[in-house]
């Protein structure tokens, strides 16, 4: 499956690219994902534990399964106000 | 006329139709707080601020904190919006505003709604500095971010008091 990961906040910056096209194989979870991302983009493993994940308007936890077309948000850590 | 309005907003902040859209004849008390951009961080002189979202969860998020601080609380009316884009030194990044029969419940509450928007809503500030540089600042890590990773590379220090609090939010 394909998905489209978004970078937002200081990963966009680590990641090189605001969104990053990531290749999975079927029944890939969100762990399974950030493990691939962190393979690829080296600059941003060390930030992934610290991120979580949107689908939509929800987050979504470690094992939350992908589907193919699926747009994965990272969150890192926030600092508003 | 009730006045519907983005949490996350791209302009100037408007209190006047924060208040405008509260006003409640059981309450005595309005409380409000702005936060506004200062032009030092940590002793290095900063120029400018730039927030950016993830807007849909943040919108939710807010709404369910107001949700949230009214229940807590017993207020009836707890609302806040959060600026994004490049903001100036002096300008507001947020307002939050509780409206209580009393000011003790008031400012609580207030208070609350604060904290826990800064700490859980997906929202990033990149600060930029008068030597040229910029960073952004490193916060809290929300919801079980990480639900694998050990407990210190989740949680800044002062996210500490809210943390029994997102737990059960999400």
């Amino acid at each position: 499956m394909k998905i489209a990961v978004q970078c937002l906040g200081v990963t966009g910056r680590l990641a090189g690219a605001a969104v990053l096209e990531l290749q999975l194989p079927e029944r890939a979870t969100v762990r399974d994902a950030l493990q691939a991302l962190g393979s690829e983009r080296i600059a941003l493993a060390e930030a992934l534990p610290r991120c979580a994940c949107a689908r939509g308007d929800s987050i979504i936890y470690r094992e939350t399964p992908l589907h193919d077309g699926d747009e994965l948000a990272l969150l890192p850590p926030v600092a508003g106000g | 006329m009730i006045v519907t309005y983005s949490r996350i907003q791209d302009s100037t902040l408007s209190l006047d139709a924060m208040i405008a859209d509260s006003a409640r004849p059981d309450c005595g008390a309005l409380a409000l707080f702005a936060g506004t951009v200062r032009n030092h961080h940590l002793l290095r002189p900063v120029t400018a601020l730039n927030y950016s979202a993830h807007v849909a969860v943040a919108e939710r998020m807010i709404r369910e904190i107001e949700a949230q601080i009214c229940a807590q609380h017993a207020v009836p009316v707890c609302r806040v919006v959060h600026r994004v884009g490049r903001l100036e030194i002096g300008d507001v990044a947020i307002y939050a505003l509780v409206r209580a029969a009393h000011r003790a419940e008031a400012f609580a509450a207030l208070r609350a709604a604060v904290d826990l928007t800064k700490h859980t809503v997906p929202i990033w500030k990149e600060e930029f500095y008068a030597d040229g540089g910029s960073a952004f600042v490193e916060g809290c890590c929300i919801g079980d971010a990480a639900d694998a990773a050990p407990a210190s590379a989740r949680r800044h220090d002062h996210c500490v008091a809210v943390a029994s609090t997102l737990e059960e939010h999400w």
